[in-house]
């Protein structure tokens, strides 16, 4: 076995880790039964179980995986953000802001995120360590983009919400 | 990668696509 193969399968494993412990959270805590609503974690957590190793281990359908994993973490924290806005019952301290939000379920997502982008720069840029990082912030596959593209999840998003009302 | 590429070239049919996807998500999604 290679370095490459053990970092790779190292990551993976994690990768799939956070995913099912995800998935298990809220099958727990979220039933389908309670909110057609938790059918978004119940799909994603699918997705993110079998659908995004799958996509990872392969590298021709390395980048497939990255996206999938990052708009899946994307939906993850605009819908929890969405969630701890709608059941947000007077927080009385700053502490009481930070847990009763879904600040650390949020934090979370993203160290799955995190993972799943250290797996994809790896695969994808190689392992030299004299290598320099290159490309512009705001272009794909680099954070800024990512960010883009969770502020403009967000807006569309608040916008279906607030104004395709339920009669 | 190939097939990849075809994703960036026409990156305006992802966003044709999924524009209305989020913009539905949102308006499914009640709490």
């Amino acid at each position: 076995m290679t370095i490459k193969t053990y970092v790779r399968s190292t990551l993976l494993g994690a990768l799939i880790a956070l995913a099912l412990a995800g998935f298990m959270l809220h099958a727990r805590i979220h039933l389908i039964t309670e909110n057609p609503a938790f059918t978004v974690p119940f799909i994603a957590g699918i997705l993110s179980v079998v659908a995004v190793p799958v996509l990872f281990w392969f590298k021709k359908t390395l980048s497939y995986g990255y996206v999938l994993n990052g708009f899946l973490c994307i939906i993850g924290t605009v819908t929890m953000a969405h969630y701890a806005i709608a059941r947000w019952d007077a927080p009385t301290s700053p502490p009481d802001i930070v847990f009763k939000s879904m600040v650390i379920d949020i934090l979370i997502v993203w160290g799955k995120f995190l993972v799943g982008k250290a797996l994809f720069d790896l695969e994808s840029f190689g392992y030299d360590p004299e290598r320099p990082k290159a490309g512009l912030t705001y272009r794909y596959p680099n954070m800024g983009w990512w960010l883009i593209h969770l502020a403009a999840v967000s807006t569309v998003y608040t916008l279906g919400n607030l104004l395709w009302s339920r009669s | 990668m190939n097939r990849f590429k075809w994703f960036t070239r026409n990156w305006w049919i992802l966003h044709a696509v999924a524009v209305p996807f989020f913009f539905w998500l949102g308006h499914a999604v009640r709490f």
